[in-house]
């Protein structure tokens, strides 16, 4: 029984995707392949993609733009967030902040950057603003959450602050930061790409857009998958890390 | 002496002591027995300073190296049995002084084995013992221990008890101690109080001269001892649920 079920476990999901690619396979067979190329000339197109190193070169590109502004956030969406948790007042003051950030439309984000800042930089600048609210509003999930049971029980034994904030807060902080991170980093990808498109000619969004122009529409399916496989390998990454620290006490 | 003069304490909407008072003698054990919700953890939380009086009066504890065994073990959940000791003990005393402690404590205890567990490993009785050993080793002059034999069965209670009865001989520091049991209370007070149900006064109290180790459950005076004092707690709940 036991066997049985880890099996279907581990087959269920390949199933299915062989499932999607025969549908796709058949569907395709009845459209020009400009409108939908089958899974072998897309998997033709990775496969050349790859070989003539335009896969590494944009990919390359993308993947600084979008670690640049991803890491920007954490590093300032952290503190941001601790501070917002810990103080009443910091957090009447930047709540609204926070809010209006996430609710302004990422267009203006994207044409304010290219003003500002320069074509070059607009991807990594809206991947930044994108996950900003993101890491800031989960730290501060994670301060509000903070056990005060805890908090007591320093205060009684008289540990220093340093020691407080190091050994009760951030390990209490830590698995509701790494929620937003993996969050962050889904949205990353799609950010980064989307930006590239409007803004830039090197990097994965803006082959998409010449797969477009072009009619390469295989092309723009590999580039598609390519970003997937991009996702899936910082989530699993993540969640790796995450299990390796947290799984003592998770 | 430590004391507590005439106090006054509100909490939220409900008056948990009005106009009490209560002392206890120094390098003696203190036990306070009464009804739940009568106001026991507040005063031991006056006596740590993690709460301030409304009006009155506590002396005795200015200087007063604090230690605390809460109701709940409120242990580190990602440090190991033996770090969450080192984790009090750091700022107070040297590293090799720390490892001493902690070696003594967990073996008396009897957590020896379980050094580097997380305390999700632990059971719940084990996790309490841990809170004991850690506010054991702890450097201290007033230990409060707030039902710290509470998730423990009858064996055990009684080895602990035991446990704390010879630590105390050990190192004769002042204990103040909040329980439901009078059996426990009997066993580790050199005065037994008890309270009445809230606003706390003080019912009834006992002076025991026999010394710890000779405390006997069924030998005189103990069970004259618990039998008034069930008497004495009967009587209070009847006026609290007169159909009890």
């Amino acid at each position: 029984m036991k066997n049985f079920s880890s099996l279907t476990r581990g087959l269920a999901p390949l199933f299915g995707l062989l499932i999607f690619i025969a549908l796709w396979q058949v569907a395709s067979g009845f459209y020009n392949h400009v409108i939908l190329p089958s899974p072998l000339e897309v998997a033709r197109s990775v496969a050349s993609l790859t070989i003539d190193g335009r896969l590494w070169e944009h990919g390359r590109q993308s993947i600084i733009r979008g670690l640049t502004g991803f890491g920007l956030a954490v590093a300032a969406g952290v503190p941001l967030g601790l501070l917002i948790g810990v103080s009443p007042l910091l957090s009447s003051f930047f709540r609204p902040l926070v809010v209006a950030l996430q609710v302004i439309p990422l267009i203006s984000w994207l044409l304010l950057a290219m003003i500002w800042l320069g074509f070059s930089q607009v991807p990594a600048f809206v991947v930044f603003v994108t996950t900003l609210p993101l890491i800031t509003i989960n730290t501060v999930q994670g301060v509000k959450n903070i056990d005060l049971q805890l908090m007591q029980m320093s205060a009684v034994f008289r540990i220093r602050r340093s020691r407080v904030f190091r050994e009760i807060y951030l390990p209490q902080v830590l698995p509701y930061l790494l929620a937003g991170v993996s969050t962050a980093l889904g949205t990353t990808w799609k950010a980064v790409a989307m930006a590239e498109f409007l803004s830039v000619s090197q990097g994965i969004g803006a082959r998409m857009a010449l797969a477009r122009i072009n009619l390469e529409t295989a092309d723009l399916f590999a580039w598609t998958f390519i970003l997937i496989g991009l996702g899936l390998i910082t989530d699993r990454l993540l969640t790796y890390l995450v299990n390796k620290r947290l799984r003592h006490w998770m | 002496m430590i004391k507590l003069d005439q106090v006054y304490k509100t909490l939220g909407q409900t008056r948990v002591l009005s106009s009490f008072s209560l002392c206890a003698e120094k390098g003696k054990i203190t036990c306070i027995i009464g009804p739940s919700g009568c106001g026991k953890t507040t005063i031991l939380q006056l006596l740590a300073g993690l709460e301030q009086p409304d009006a009155g009066r506590i002396t005795g504890t200015e200087d007063a190296r604090v230690s605390y065994v809460f109701q709940e073990p409120r242990l580190l959940l990602w440090k190991t049995v033996a770090q969450n000791i080192a984790f009090v003990l750091q700022d107070v005393v040297t590293p090799a002084r720390q490892q001493e402690l902690i070696e003594e404590y967990l073996f008396m205890i009897g957590l020896n084995e379980y050094r580097d567990s997380y305390p999700k490993a632990l059971s719940g009785g084990m996790k309490q013992r841990l809170a004991l050993c850690r506010a054991f080793a702890y450097p201290h002059d007033l230990l409060l221990m707030d039902e710290p034999f509470k998730s423990l069965d009858t064996p055990l209670r009684l080895g602990l008890v035991r446990q704390v009865a010879r630590i105390w001989q050990a190192n004769p520091q002042t204990i103040v101690l909040v329980t439901h049991d009078i059996m426990d209370a009997l066993l580790l007070g050199h005065r037994v109080i008890v309270l009445s149900a809230r606003p706390a006064a003080v019912l009834d109290e006992v002076k025991i001269d026999v010394p710890l180790e000779q405390r006997n459950v069924v030998q005189e005076p103990l069970p004259g001892y618990h039998a008034r004092m069930l008497a004495v707690l009967e009587a209070e709940n009847k006026k609290t649920f007169p159909n009890l």
